[in-house]
């Protein structure tokens, strides 16, 4: 008699009892706790979430434009215990012309981020002669070397996130009409004119907003259909429009594979408009974003703003 | 400095794994670049540094890491619609350095913008500057670069093609494609129109041995507007050569030429080639080969050439020899049969073994069997002008018609004719050019070491000290003796065959290069030239004359007429006046070799009143003498096996 091994008594087990095999290759760290699982949802198209078959995929519209940011950073040197960090943002549009992406707009930052309160006057100087902008990070009287990198870098996130906005501000302004996808939630631009065109490509799902049925049905959603749209909170007062799209199949490979999150702007036309902009996102599957790990969820040409920046940072590299 | 230059099109990359060098670099350009191989550019650093290079290899890929991701991204579909964004792609290109600027310190090409050339930049990046606008110039033009809508004229330097510096020039392509005759009859014309005066008189012997192609050197051409433009771009005049004389032997008639230009109105211009015995036995070693010429065979031509041809010679049974012919010889040979058979003094004849003897008897009369034509036995004799060769003149030898033996034979004793006089300065000019198809057939890589290939040999390393210089054409570089081809200081080639490309001889070419050169169009060319540090590729435009094939519908050759039909027909080309009726008056009871030698006098001559030259010529008829049984006593010969009757 041949012993099975123990990889496939467990999968017989999940088979015999209804299941379904498949997931994540072998692991070794165990992840980070999540800062925010959980989020609320309020149904806008259905009373439960279904899935909705999306179509045949359907190229965006001209004039879309695709956004991403980069950040890097490093620690040159301390004054005692202060780190002082050199960090770098930059954040671009790239937009179709004849097929090939180009540049529509970008920006960029050099600066110096550090604890300026914990500085002496004669250091403070020397660094504002480096004519290099120059950032508080903060932090307690007391040190913490730890502690005091997290908050540089979060000085640095909070730039670049400065500098995407002024991106699409520019973008927005120049072209009145066109949709800008974004990497990630459109929360921070919510309140800005013509927020109604951006679309936030969402690749995470730390925060999960749906439950029970509604969450195993949107985290079952087969090959080219959607959820139906519901309504998620980003902060205090505003509302984000959001749906999930399944990419690609995502049997044998995890409940996540293929799976992307999309938002807009909280506005009437946003259900009727949901399975078009599916269509969209389903045409963005080829060219293939491989060998990137994530090219289950990340479109080529957010993955070609990311190349375009990461190769206009030079010696950061 | 040369601070002018094109738009950047591209940018010099480097890695460690693909550094840029002294004579290598890469550089990308857009996709949708003009560029392409054999273009040349120029690269521009902010340093000062100017370096010119020629386009070599193009690679171009795109993002994707593997085919495998393309599969995935069309659903295993190769139908499936594309997407909306093209993946990014680079086209990389390889330069192969021509000349930097300043040229010392030799340094690695610096990582900077890229220009195509413009027509300046391509003078200077060849070393044309030095030959074309100095103040002993001698640019020859020989095509025309195009490159990224820019087209610049490309000169040779005379020096480096006629000598004394380096010498010769070899085509190699496949035959239909190559157009290597086309080339070289356009570069003769525009050399002919170009070499500076001051560097000296040339002419063109053009050994014809095959087909039409320089029958019709002197008649025009169709050309094309965009021929005329490139001749224009040139400063060459689209007109046929001025001073062209032809030269064929007959055939074995000895009255209709052996040629395809013996259509009446054409034929005024061939001449006869015709030698006779001392013409032939200076270069018997062309005829006989190495199995016919042992130590005693030689020994005993080398007595007849010093001691009895053309000189009074008495044998020892008391009759006088004056050997000028093969027919005296063959009297001769027969007088010393006899006198051995009479005497019954032994099988020697002055040291020499009658074997000996009867062997080179039946090679040298043997001879006149294979060339006739060529060779006579009456001791009439029309060749080439040696010694009043014209400045800018050609002379082309047709030897198409004949056989192997007789090609060998006549390309030698020519071009061994005109080392001679080049060697005494008496040619005529001081400079001349021999161009030779099928070298491969003359100057093989491998087989037996023949007088051909020797001499051939001899010119290709010692020619340019002498003015005497070798063009040959070849389909087969690589199967023609590779000093004979290593020491053309230019080099043209055409359409190449992929076998030959993929022959040892072509390392050094890129695999962009060689596939150029297996796909390249009529009427372009690859050029390595000694000023040129890599291979450049040029058009030309079509010759100024009539091509072969065209050439003999437009000029059909004359159909071979009787004895009697020829020698009208050829006296008709000299005085279209001469009646034929009165030519065959004159030539009744006269032997079909006396008219022959009138008639060659005549047309070597080319006299006014070219009918009473002729008749003048023929003399008096000889009375056959009309023989009935037998006269006289016969002697029985002893029978003497011959070993090399043939």
């Amino acid at each position: 008699m041949v012993t099975r091994s123990a990889g496939h008594r467990i999968r017989d087990a999940i088979l015999a009892a209804n299941g379904k095999v498949g997931g994540s290759s072998v692991l070794t760290h165990v992840p980070q706790p999540l800062t925010r699982p959980f989020g609320s949802a309020e149904q806008l198209e259905h009373e439960c979430v279904e899935a909705v078959a999306v179509g045949e995929p359907k190229a965006s519209p001209r004039g879309t434009g695709f956004l991403d940011g980069i950040q890097r950073y490093s620690v040159v040197g301390r004054f005692g215990l202060v780190p002082v960090v050199r960090g770098y943002v930059a954040a671009a549009v790239l937009g179709r012309r004849n097929e090939n992406l180009c540049v529509r707009h970008q920006v960029s930052e050099e600066f110096v981020a550090t604890s300026i309160g914990r500085l002496s006057g004669e250091q403070l100087r020397e660094l504002e002669n480096t004519r290099l902008p120059l950032y508080d990070s903060g932090g307690d009287d007391r040190e913490h070397p730890i502690l005091d990198m997290h908050l540089a870098a979060r000085v640095v996130e909070d730039r670049r996130e400065r500098a995407e906005q002024r991106v699409i501000l520019s973008y927005l302004r120049d072209r009145p009409e066109g949709w800008l996808v974004v990497d990630g939630s459109i929360a921070p631009y919510l309140a800005e004119d013509g927020a109604s065109r951006i679309l936030g490509l969402i690749k995470s799902h730390e925060t999960q907003f749906l439950e029970g049925e509604d969450l195993r049905t949107a985290m079952t959603l087969p090959v080219g259909h959607r959820s139906s749209v519901f309504a998620r909170r980003t902060n205090g007062r505003d509302k984000a429009y959001t749906w999930y799209l399944r990419l690609w199949p995502w049997d044998d490979r995890g409940l996540l594979h293929g799976l992307v999150r999309l938002e807009l702007a909280p506005v009437d036309e946003a259900v009727v408009q949901a399975s078009e902009i599916s269509a969209w996102m389903l045409s963005e599957r080829s060219p293939l974003s491989a060998p990137d790990s994530r090219w289950d969820r990340l479109i080529y040409p957010m993955r070609q703003v990311e190349s375009y920046l990461r190769a206009q940072v030079g010696e950061w590299l | 400095m040369r601070p002018d230059h094109n738009p950047t099109i591209g940018r010099v990359v480097a890695t460690e794994a693909m550094p840029s060098g002294t004579h290598q670099f890469q550089f990308w350009t857009a996709t949708d670049t003009d560029l392409g191989i054999g273009a040349i550019v120029r690269v521009n650093d902010d340093s000062g540094r100017i370096v010119y290079a020629v386009v070599t290899d193009g690679r171009s890929y795109s993002d994707l890491a593997t085919p495998l991701h393309d599969v995935v991204a069309a659903e295993g579909d190769p139908a499936a619609k594309r997407g909306p964004t093209r993946r990014t792609e680079v086209r990389l290109w390889t330069g192969a350095v021509l000349r930097q600027e300043p040229e010392e310190p030799l340094q690695p090409v610096p990582l900077a913008a890229v220009s195509l050339a413009t027509k300046e930049d391509v003078e200077f990046a060849l070393r044309m500057d030095s030959y074309v606008r100095s103040e002993t110039a001698g640019g020859i033009p020989i095509g025309i670069y195009t490159g990224g809508g820019m087209s610049a004229p490309v000169y040779l330097d005379a020096d480096f093609l006629l000598g004394p510096e380096s010498a010769h020039l070899n085509i190699s392509g496949v035959s239909g494609l190559a157009t290597k005759t086309s080339a070289v009859e356009f570069f003769l014309t525009s050399m002919f129109q170009t070499f500076p005066a001051h560097k000296g008189s040339i002419a063109a012997v053009c050994i014809n041995v095959k087909g039409p192609d320089l029958c019709f050197l002197d008649q025009p051409g169709e050309l094309t507007d965009v021929d005329r433009e490139m001749y224009g771009q040139l400063g060459i005049d689209p007109r046929p050569f001025e001073h062209v004389c032809y030269h064929a032997p007959f055939k074995a008639d000895g009255v209709n030429l052996n040629t395809l230009r013996s259509h009446h109105e054409l034929a005024k211009s061939v001449q006869p080639l015709v030698w006779g015995l001392r013409e032939v036995l200076d270069y018997h070693e062309v005829l006989l080969n190495r199995d016919d010429i042992d130590a005693k065979s030689d020994a005993f031509i080398d007595f007849l050439t010093d001691r009895v041809v053309e000189k009074d010679f008495t044998d020892e049974w008391g009759t006088t020899h004056r050997v000028c012919t093969f027919s005296d010889l063959e009297r001769l040979f027969r007088s010393i049969f006899e006198g051995l058979e009479a005497t019954g003094r032994s099988d020697m004849w002055r040291t020499h073994h009658i074997a000996t003897i009867r062997k080179v008897r039946n090679r040298l009369l043997n001879i006149s069997t294979r060339c006739k034509g060529l060779v006579t036995d009456d001791g009439s004799v029309s060749d080439l002008p040696f010694g009043s060769f014209e400045d800018r003149s050609v002379h082309v030898v047709d030897v198409a018609g004949m056989d192997q033996l007789a090609q060998d034979l006549v390309f030698t004793r020519v071009v061994s004719k005109l080392r001679e006089h080049l060697e005494r300065r008496d040619l005529g000019v001081e400079c001349v050019i021999v161009f030779v198809d099928e070298l491969n057939k003359y100057a093989p890589g491998d087989g037996p070491d023949t007088y051909v290939r020797k001499m051939l040999l001899d010119i290709s390393e010692r020619g340019r000290y002498l003015g005497l210089v070798l063009f040959g054409a070849q389909q087969f570089r690589s199967q023609v003796h590779r000093r004979v081809v290593g020491n053309a200081g230019t080099t043209l080639y055409g359409r190449m065959d992929m076998d030959e490309l993929a022959t040892p001889g072509y390392q050094v070419l890129s695999p962009a290069t060689k596939i150029k050169l297996a796909t390249l169009p009529k009427g372009e060319l690859m050029i390595r030239h000694p000023h040129f540090t890599q291979p450049v590729f040029v058009r030309f435009p079509r010759p100024p004359i009539l091509p072969g094939p065209v050439g003999v519908q437009k000029f059909p050759p004359a159909k071979e007429v009787d004895f009697e039909d020829a020698v009208v027909m050829q006296l008709s080309t000299l005085d279209r006046r001469i009646l034929p009726g009165r030519v065959k008056e004159l030539i009744v009871g006269h032997r079909d070799d006396a008219v022959r030698r009138a008639l060659l006098a005549t047309r070597r001559a080319q006299p006014d009143d070219a009918l009473a030259f002729f008749e003048a010529a023929l003399g008096t008829p000889v009375a056959r003498e009309q023989v009935t049984g037998s006269v006289g006593k016969t002697t029985r010969l002893k029978q003497v096996e011959d070993p090399y009757a043939s």
